[in-house]
């Protein structure tokens, strides 16, 4: 392993780290939010962004839909299939103890990989749209890295727009602190308990668009963002979502920065050593949030 | 009620001893497998159902233990009976290691935690190639040992029930069960939960490390997606969920159901079958979170030695 | 006048802030054995978040929790109840699916046989001896609250917190809590409680102490603390 780790080296794996985690972030802030306003946590948000994904995949494949317009569709369908989840079964468990959301939410999640696997089969997809990179100088920019985070940051940014100004948003923000509180101001929980897991879903289902046009897309695809949009909400503190920003990026980074010095086989088990650590450390976040 | 169960039960483990000298190599499979999930499921059930904290990743024990017993085989040349006794010591120092960290948290951190763990066991396999084969897999000498697998399988599965029904009518289980019930007054209390909850996570990974073991012996050959799948822990909690968490005969009931239904019917459609496992999981959560026994609790009042 | 022991708990300057919002905001107080204390306050003033810090639940950001002159402040719960301190809570938090019995024999870790036969004899005390094998969810909410109660009582505790413990509950049982309360103390246990029935405090309580949007607005005997302006304008004023 005697590689010289050259400073174009470090700064490609920065920008590749950011490219990344623009989309680790925007996913994880859809399930910061679920958890944050109900304090569920949706084991089935990886299975929600495959969804996004393959809508990415067949609007393009029948009709030669832009994938990145695709998302105008994906996004308002997975918000509906979120909204029915919560309705019908998420909303029965959310007072339970938190050992039911918790199954319940696996057993989604089982029932919609399953699905996918009858509906589409397991034969790995793909979106041929945008290949290739830029070349700035040191660092090749590869161009569906490039789009994708441009779309994320862009949803990000609109999210957060939406938390802060609109009154719903605030109302959101409301229920996230005090569930009590909120309903004394006469904030419609239930309502609000919708909204978010709409919300949550549709994020998931603009991650699985963007990253439809880089990775192969099959049923189980969604299974290892589910996992590190957990990660990222520990390491941003939950019900901390700006936390929720700064724990994506530092997850892109941290993974690409390890590959440099990792085989790419290890490299998956970064993430993992990652979460055991600041759990370990800081379990509340790197920005506080609330255990 | 009292008095007959213990006779039916003497019958029956009479009835499970002799049923290898009449079965097929395929009814002997058959029984081996039921105790393997009966063993599974109850172990389960020692930590997410006495102390509320789900395990997502429960399979991890299981191929760690496949992998340590079948190492101790072939490379220490242990007769297997031993090496599968270090399989569920493997399984415990694995659960050791990982519980101490992730057990100092509430529920839901912990289930995260459990969920990676499958992946990483696996990148683990895979990185020491040269000690497990890596991808290729492992091989162990053949033997045919069905029938004394089939007995070592039921003793496991007997021996969890027993610690079950020990621990739950001890202080002990109590103890376990106000973890579940409302963890920061059992702090309040007097408990230390985080050193409860490490020997009930400890506890429930020796079974699954010693059937895992015991399997791999029974397959002759292992390699790392055989003995980490996903399916294994859905099923290892759909049983215990449907029989009844929390109870001491809830897993082996909803262990016996769900696997005939698996061999007679499901198995032969692997994603419908995984699909309808979901949905049950689904459906115990959403209408008897309790599980068939416990329901049953409720309504006739039973003890809790069920 | 009696010779002033030693405290046996004393608080000092604790803060403790949740986001930007100081809930204890240097708080001090000292508590002698033996004596019953009240501990007052208008909603949010800091009353609950005080005992939490106290018994382990919470850690102070500044000051220090001593028991018996020995820090507390960044133990576990507990091992701050095996240090001699025993609490209820205010909302009731017995164990529902745990019977009576259960809920007093988890607490202890004497021998089993001892362990029931104390339980037995603090269930007579407040005579609920039939309803030992009843689960504890399926008991009245007085009912729960005396099972709360005597769970405290289990390991003989020589400080004991109650939070509330007048909340909801009829006259006749809480004349005996307050009968059973003054017994502790003539057993020379020393008693803080929270609460919000005056009435309560005025009649049970030796020394009173008054916080007021996280600090202590005033300390002395309920007489006194009554005719305190600042405590009147506290609770009624602005």
């Amino acid at each position: 392993m005697g590689v010289l780790i050259t400073p174009a080296m470090v700064g490609q794996v920065v920008i590749s780290g950011l490219l990344a985690g623009s989309i680790y972030a925007m996913v994880a802030l859809g399930l910061g939010l679920i958890f944050g306003v109900m304090r569920v946590l949706n084991v089935a948000h990886g299975p929600l962004m495959m969804l996004g994904a393959y809508t990415t995949f067949w609007l393009f494949q029948r009709f030669g839909l832009n994938p990145y317009l695709s998302i105008l569709l994906s996004m308002p369908l997975l918000f509906l299939v979120g909204l029915g989840l919560q309705r019908f079964l998420v909303r029965r468990v959310v007072d339970a103890p938190e050992l039911s959301s918790l199954l319940l939410t696996f057993g989604v999640s089982i029932a919609l990989v399953n699905l996918a696997q009858l509906a589409f089969t397991s034969d790995l997809r793909s979106v041929e749209y945008l290949t290739g990179s830029f070349v700035v100088g040191p660092f090749a920019l590869s161009k569906p890295r490039l789009a994708a985070c441009a779309f994320a940051v862009a949803i990000t940014v609109a999210s957060f727009v939406f938390l802060r100004l609109t009154r719903l948003g605030k109302a959101i923000r409301a229920v996230s602190q005090s569930r009590e509180v909120a309903q004394v101001c006469g904030i419609d929980v239930q309502r609000i308990h919708l909204l978010a897991f709409g919300l949550g879903s549709a994020l998931a289902a603009a991650g699985g668009s963007l990253v439809a046009v880089m990775v192969a897309i099959q049923p189980e695809m969604g299974q290892v963002y589910t996992f590190k949009s957990f990660l990222v909400i520990v390491l941003g503190g939950a019900g901390n979502y700006p936390g929720a920003l700064l724990g994506g990026l530092l997850l892109g980074l941290v993974e690409q920065l390890s590959s440099l010095f990792l085989t790419a086989q290890v490299n998956e088990a970064v993430a993992y050593v990652l979460l055991v650590l600041v759990l370990l450390i800081r379990p509340t976040g790197l920005l506080k949030g609330r255990v | 009620m009292r008095r007959w169960f213990p006779a039916a039960l003497l019958l029956l483990a009479v009835g499970l001893a002799l049923y290898p000298l009449e079965a097929t190599g395929y009814g002997l499979r058959v029984g081996l497998q039921l105790f393997m999930w009966i063993a599974l499921a109850q172990s389960w059930n020692l930590i997410s159902g006495l102390t509320g904290y789900v395990s997502f990743g429960h399979v991890v024990f299981f191929g760690t233990g496949a992998y340590a017993s079948s190492l101790l085989v072939v490379k220490a040349g242990l007769p297997w009976p031993a090496a599968c006794l270090g399989g569920g010591l493997a399984g415990a120092v694995l659960a050791l290691i990982i519980g101490w960290p992730c057990l100092r948290l509430k529920g839901p951190y912990f289930a995260i935690a459990m969920l990676g763990l499958n992946e990483v066991m696996r990148v683990i396999v895979s990185y020491y190639e040269g000690l497990t084969g890596g991808g290729n897999g492992l091989s162990l000498p053949t033997l045919d040992a069905s029938r004394s697998i089939y007995y070592a399988m039921g003793l496991v599965a007997a021996a969890v029930t027993a610690v079950t029904y020990a621990i739950v009518t001890s202080r002990f289980g109590l103890r376990l069960m106000t973890i579940r019930e409302d963890e920061v007054a059992a702090e309040a209390m007097g408990i230390d939960t985080l050193r409860y909850k490490l020997y009930a996570f400890t506890l429930s990974a020796i079974g699954p490390g010693i059937v895992g073991g015991l399997s791999a012996r029974d397959q002759g050959y292992i390699e790392p997606i055989s003995v980490f799948p996903l399916i294994m822990t859905i099923t290892m909690i759909v049983m215990a969920l449907f029989g009844g968490k929390g109870t001491i005969w809830g897993p082996v009931l909803g262990a016996v159901v769900l696997f005939v239904f698996q061999e007679a019917v499901w198995a032969r459609f692997v994603y419908l079958h995984q699909l309808l496992f979901g949905a049950i999981i689904v459906a115990v959560v959403l209408m008897m979170p309790r599980g068939i026994l416990g329901v049953l609790q409720q309504k006739y009042n039973l003890p809790r030695t069920i | 006048m009696a010779a002033i022991l030693p405290p046996i708990l004393e608080v000092r300057s604790a803060v403790k802030r949740f986001g930007g919002v100081a809930a204890v905001n240097g708080v001090s107080l000292a508590l002698e054995p033996g004596r019953i204390y009240g501990l007052i306050g208008p909603n949010g003033s800091g009353k609950t978040t005080l005992f939490n810090c106290i018994t382990g639940v919470d850690h102070v950001d500044e000051g220090e929790i001593l028991l018996k002159g020995r820090r507390v402040d960044r133990l576990k719960p507990h091992q701050i109840f095996h240090l001699g301190v025993g609490r209820t809570f205010q909302v009731i938090r017995v164990f529902p699916e745990l019977t009576a019995m259960e809920n007093l024999l988890v607490v202890t870790t004497s021998g089993y046989a001892e362990a029931r036969r104390r339980a037995q004899e603090l269930l007579a005390l407040v005579k609920l001896e039939r309803l030992a094998d009843e689960f504890a969810g399926n008991l009245s909410y007085g009912q729960q609250k005396l099972v709360e109660f005597i769970r405290v009582l289990m390991t003989d505790p020589e400080l004991i917190l109650l939070d509330e413990p007048a909340a909801g509950v009829n006259r006749t049982l809480l004349n005996e809590l307050l009968d059973a309360v003054r017994r502790l103390r003539d057993q020379g246990k020393t008693v803080l409680l929270v609460e919000h029935d005056m009435k309560v405090v005025m009649g049970l309580c030796e020394t009173v102490f008054v916080l007021d949007h996280g600090e202590k607005l005033a300390e002395g005997a309920p007489g006194v603390i009554q005719a305190d302006e600042r405590v009147i304008e506290a609770y009624f004023g602005r």
